[in-house]
């Protein structure tokens, strides 16, 4: 009997019930964890270090979603990870974002309510079998000592906690440290110690340990968060009133419909800056330490301090969240400051709609600690460090999404690396979760790491309608984190889409007697006359339902799935165009560079500095070693050459090539 | 499938080049969303070019048989196989005669490629080949080969071995060399700075669109934004239309092979340059830093088209005139097919057994540093690339030339060396046949100093783009993702002219236009 204990550190403990980054993919470890174990019938003890009682003070922002980072949701959602049924469940504000720009580009997204979301994870956490709950604080990471065989490399061995009377042992570990790792906290010009407000710094010893024993490159990344305002204290007739959708669209696949009631929904506040905005900005540059800072903040999520300054002279938006159903408080979102509070006080009450508004906390500064993602494996374990996997803003990211994205994939791969299951990695063309993670440990990052659609190559094809066709199934056979159920529902769902589709190329007419069927709808004429149910459906004005009423017999059948019916025959094409490239992709990754390669040495003909830049990388398959800026054709050859001369020696031998991803 | 994963990873490999040969300093690169693809059917000259009576033009892929009846008007068979067939060669649209020429027909997979397969054996003039290549690129799913492509196919039909596979990484090091000196030649002149607009604009628009995809929902971001670039769009069509219109515009495409002179000041450069011409081109005198300015001849050697260029003597120059006339220098150093390197044989060191090493020295100040940095690699190219010219020899004691001439001749990766006279013309001969073969060499490679393939080249992926571009009209009003798509396809194709454009960059350009804040 395998006994696994999988732990995630102090700060997994401080934001378990909380919804923040870590609570999303603390969970969504677990969730795949448990899957993956109850797949391989293996029995575990597993133990999750979890901290109740966390109040207050969130480092950011209640909502979930959102262009781009709704396709992360989805995708979890279709791997079996919690936050799209948390959020689902949580939700007081729905909206599809982009609805008017193709379904390639919706992004689903909602206002969450703190209370519920902590319901819904604490119910799902103690439901959760065989689980062990372990409550304390990690002091220290315990690494095997360096083997001599191959200088550098170690082996986790488990964890001490602080006051723990022993150590506890550990194959597997996820760091997920956040904002925590050597983290300060800016406020004017005081700075303190920790990784948020009202929670106690992380203990050196972590830290010291990635750096010095483990020899990680570190590097250092800001953020920021805005004050929280009291909701009454806010003139809300000054304000734009964002409502939500009519009908929420609920992110999970299982879900038909969401908790949240359409009616019970609440609205989101738009104001924006003024002139005063700036010169207070203006006038507390000298009290404000964070932002004279050098590290590396987003670009994407600037302060408003570095907003007024790089764009001065403008309007800025401000958008006023209800942080939940009871809650009175409002999240001002693009309003992170980290000037001193009187300061800050006197900031917001510039603009109009809160000249008499009340902060609850101060909005502060972090800067904290990441470890550089490139020395990461696509399965997000550290190369150098067997067991030692890291996800989350540790890896140079931020948002909940990319964390949780990166939180499943680490738990799954933990979970495996335990059962001695060889590792898995997601492929870009196969999702965004791909994207980001090979973004990340392919290229590494220089602010943090924010998920936009402009980041996939293969938009079209990765679409949040189509999560669960893309990556359930395989979730289900080959991963081993998604449940029986869900599996079914997707098998389900993709082959009545195949049967649909058939359907429409089945139904045929000539452009007269369709025009005659539809009414006014203008059609080019097409070659010989006829056209299919599937060419009818690139038309703007013509959905499926719009067939289906003609052809009942045929196409009644599939009247549950019209939504996806019309996008897929919309796009189609376009993904047919792109398939070949995503073969070639896939073919590319499939081809696995051996992690211990020598390159300095390889006898093949290959430039020093070619030489150089692959050890330096060190890139995981022949796919990644061509993404390397500076690396030339013919060394790809050169080395592809090597790759396939080994292969072929080693299948005499009994061995092969493990693909990393399988296309 | 180990084999054919070499040939879809080459194709990768070549974007990866493409990058690379951007003038510019190569930033982040995202992997290419590549609409160029294995469907394609390719062309390419597949003899040299200059003195050579039948050029040798190869088409290969599943539309080769349409090629074919197109080009020759052969519309109800197609030539028996692998037989030569003397056929009246028209262009596919006008049907307007460009040759008479023997075709023949290889269907696959009795070819070289394997694939359907084609050749047109055309008289060797410029004006006809390139007349044959630009009717076979205004076809349509015809498309000019990318290096080493032909090969690559081959291999990927299982038609090489995985033997040769290492002999093609130096083929295709060869061949994106070629066409990355080729691609800095065009790229300095008008039609370079027109590419480069096009694909500046292009890329703000792709921008503009991604902007207000991911952050309008959320940002300042106007509709006005969408306006704007639908006229850009629009602007950008109509231009690259009407350049695909105008035969005339191509600008005067040097052709020939570029050979230039390069040295340290006062070596003899211009002696050399009017000794090759027989005439005073360049004025010459024995004041250091006499030439400033690049000063061109062309010139028949053997019987092959040679661009010969003279160039200011490179030192730290004195006044500002003479310093732009060495970086001119530099530039036509790293855009040349063959450099010869003259050296003042009285500077050489008496003892001969030094010289190696001086000469050494004196190339590695002369020539740009290699970008990948194996020396042993290094050394190789140079000394394909390079001769050695050791000038003002009749002022150096006959045995001491003999005895350094002895010591080059055993020294390892020095490029060869030739003494000479401009003064006596002793020598000449000699070097003369050394240039010859030479030139001879590279001119049988079909990628260097071939315009007209170039330009064909061009002409396809311009069509392409703007074929992509009407893809952004079609969607923009409903579906601005696939939209986006025409647009990203569109900067795919002429990135393939100037330099492959990666996500980073675009959105660089995001968060420098707009305020993003969310």
């Amino acid at each position: 009997v395998l006994v696994l204990e999988l732990f995630v550190d102090l700060y997994d403990i401080c934001e378990i019930f909380v919804p923040n980054v870590h609570t999303f993919f603390g969970l969504t470890v677990l969730e795949s964890f448990g899957s993956v174990g109850s797949v391989c019938s293996l029995s575990f003890s597993p133990n999750f270090t979890i901290f109740p009682g966390t109040q207050g003070a969130l480092s950011c922002n209640p909502s979930l979603g959102g262009v781009g980072k709704g396709h992360l949701v989805r995708e979890l959602d279709a791997l079996d990870g919690l936050c799209g049924r948390a959020g689902d469940w949580a939700g007081v504000h729905f909206s599809i974002l982009n609805r008017s720009k193709g379904p390639a580009v919706w992004g689903p997204r909602a206002q969450l309510d703190r209370e519920r979301y902590r319901q819904f994870i604490q119910s799902e956490l103690l439901s959760t079998p065989r689980l062990t709950v372990l409550e304390g604080s990690v002091e220290e990471l315990l690494v095997s000592q360096s083997n001599p065989n191959e200088p550098g490399h170690h082996r986790v061995t488990g964890i001490c906690l602080v006051n723990g009377s022993q150590p506890i042992l550990s194959s597997s570990v996820v760091l997920t440290t956040g904002t925590f790792l050597s983290g300060s906290l800016f406020m004017g010009q005081t700075t303190t110690p920790g990784g948020r407000i009202g929670d106690a710094p992380s203990c050196s010893g972590l830290s010291h340990t990635l750096r010095e024993t483990l020899g990680l490159r570190v590097g250092r990344l800001k953020t920021g968060t805005p004050p929280r305002i009291v909701k009454e204290s806010v003139e809300l007739s000054l304000v734009q009133i964002q409502t939500p959708d009519k009908e929420p669209t609920p992110f999970s696949f299982l879900n038909t419909h969401t908790h949240c009631k359409p009616e019970e929904q609440l609205p989101c506040y738009l104001t924006h800056t003024t002139p005063g905005v700036e010169r207070v900005v203006r006038e507390s540059l000298h009290l404000n330490c964070h932002i004279q800072q050098d590290s590396k903040g987003p670009r994407y999520c600037p302060s408003i301090e570095s907003r007024v300054l790089r764009f001065p002279g403008r309007q800025h938006q401000v958008w006023l969240e209800p942080e939940g159903l009871t809650s009175d408080l409002l999240y001002p979102q693009g309003l992170t400051m980290t000037m001193p509070p009187d300061l800050q006080l006197r900031l917001l009450r510039e603009i109009p709609a809160l000249h008499r508004a009340e902060i609850r906390t101060p909005g502060y500064g972090v800067h904290y600690d990441f470890v550089c993602p490139t020395q990461l494996n696509p399965s997000l374990q550290v190369k150098s460090t067997q067991g030692l996997f890291l996800a989350g803003q540790i890896n140079g990211t931020t948002g909940y999404e990319e964390a949780a994205a990166q939180g499943l994939w680490a738990g799954v791969n933990a979970a495996r690396a335990a059962l001695s299951l060889p590792l898995l990695a997601l492929c870009r063309t196969q999702s965004y979760i791909g994207v980001l993670i090979d973004d990340l440990v392919g290229r590494g990052v220089t602010e943090p790491y924010r998920m936009f659609t402009s980041r996939a190559e293969f938009r079209t094809s990765l679409r949040p309608d189509n999560a669960d066709i893309r990556l359930t199934p395989r979730g289900f056979e080959e991963v081993g984190c998604v449940s029986l159920r869900r599996y079914k529902e997707a098998v389900r769902v993709r082959d009545s889409l195949q049967e649909g589709l058939a359907a429409l190329k089945s139904v045929t007419l000539s452009s007269t007697r369709w025009r005659e069927k539809l009414g006014n709808i203008s059609l080019s004429e097409s070659r010989n006359g006829s056209l299919n149910g599937l060419d009818l459906l690139q038309y703007k004005d013509v959905s499926f339902e719009m067939l289906a009423a003609i052809f009942p017999e045929h196409l009644s059948p599939y009247l549950e799935f019209s939504q996806r019916l019309n996008i897929e025959a919309v796009y189609r094409p376009h993904c047919e165009k792109q398939s070949r490239e995503i073969e070639r992709v896939q073919e590319e990754e499939s081809l696995s560079l051996p992690p211990d390669m020598d390159y300095l040495s390889l006898p093949t003909s290959l430039s020093s500095e070619v030489r150089e830049l692959l050890d330096r990388v060190r890139p995981n398959t022949l796919g990644a070693a061509t993404r390397i800026p500076g690396m030339t054709p013919a060394a790809i050859v050169h080395l592809l050459h090597y790759v396939l001369r080994t292969a072929q020696r080693n299948q005499h031998t009994g061995q092969r090539v493990k693909a990393a991803c399988k296309p | 499938m180990l084999l054919s994963t070499p040939w879809r990873l080459w194709r990768s490999a070549i974007s990866t080049l493409k990058s690379l040969s951007r003038p510019a300093p190569v930033r982040h690169l995202s992997i290419p969303t590549d609409a160029v693809c294995d469907a394609d059917t390719i062309f390419a000259l597949s003899s040299g070019h200059g003195r050579c009576g039948v050029a040798v033009v190869r088409v290969s892929g599943p539309a080769s048989s349409m090629v074919l009846r197109n080009m020759t008007g052969l519309t109800q068979t197609l030539p028996p196989p692998r037989t030569a067939l003397l056929r009246r060669i028209t262009d596919p649209h006008t049907k307007e005669l460009l040759d008479r020429g023997l075709v023949l027909w290889f269907p696959g997979p009795h070819s070289f490629t394997g694939e359907d397969s084609a050749e047109f054996h055309v008289h060797g003039g410029p004006a006809v080949i390139t007349a044959v290549l630009q009717g076979l690129g205004s076809l349509k799913g015809v498309r000019p080969a990318e290096a080493g492509e032909f090969t690559r196919r081959a291999f990927h039909a299982g038609k090489l071995g995985l033997t040769e596979v290492e002999g093609l990484g130096d083929l295709i090091h060869a061949e994106t060399e070629a066409q990355r000196r080729q691609a800095l030649r065009q790229m300095d002149g008008e039609l370079g700075h027109l590419y480069q607009d096009w694909s500046s604009r292009l890329k703000r628009c792709l921008a503009h669109v991604e902007a207000f995809i991911d952050f309008s929902e959320d940002e300042l971001i106007e509709d006005g934004v969408l306006n704007q670039v639908d006229s850009s769009v629009h602007r950008l069509q109509t231009e690259i239309e009407r350049h695909l219109g105008d035969e005339r515009r191509g600008e005067r495409l040097r052709n020939g092979v570029q050979v230039v002179i390069a040295g340290a000041t006062n070596a003899g450069k211009s002696s050399l340059l009017n000794t090759l011409c027989q005439r005073p081109a360049a004025i010459v005198s024995p004041i250091p830093g006499t030439t400033r300015d690049v000063v061109e001849a062309s010139l028949d050697i053997g019987g092959f088209p040679v661009l010969l260029s003279d160039t200011a003597g490179l030192r730290d120059g004195l006044d500002s005139v003479e310093r732009e006339g060495v970086r001119r220098a530099r530039q036509r150093v790293e855009q040349a097919d063959l450099t010869l390197v003259v050296v003042d044989s009285t500077q050489l060191p008496t003892e001969p057994k030094q010289a190696p090493t001086f000469l050494q020295g004196y190339l590695s100040i002369v020539l740009p540093q290699p970008s990948g940095g194996n020396p042993e690699e290094g050394r190789e190219a140079t000394s394909d690339r390079v001769l050695l010219v050791l000038n003002k020899s009749d002022l150096v004691p006959e045995a001491q030339k003999e005895r350094t001439e002895r010591e080059l001749r055993e020294s390892l990766g020095l490029p060869p060396a030739c003494f000479l006279s401009c003064h006596t013309t002793t020598g000449l001969g000699d070097f003369l046949a050394v240039l010859q073969s030479r030139v001879k060499t590279l001119c049988g490679n079909p990628l260097s100093g071939a315009p007209s393939l170039t330009q064909a080249r061009h002409r396809a992926h311009l069509q392409q783009s703007v074929q992509a571009l009407s893809q952004y009209h079609q969607y923009r009003n409903h579906d601005l993702a696939l939209a986006a798509e025409g647009v990203r396809l569109a900067l795919t194709h002429i990135g393939r002219i100037t330099g492959r454009v990666g996500a980073e960059e675009i959105l660089d350009i995001v968060f420098r236009d707009f305020c993003i804040g969310k």
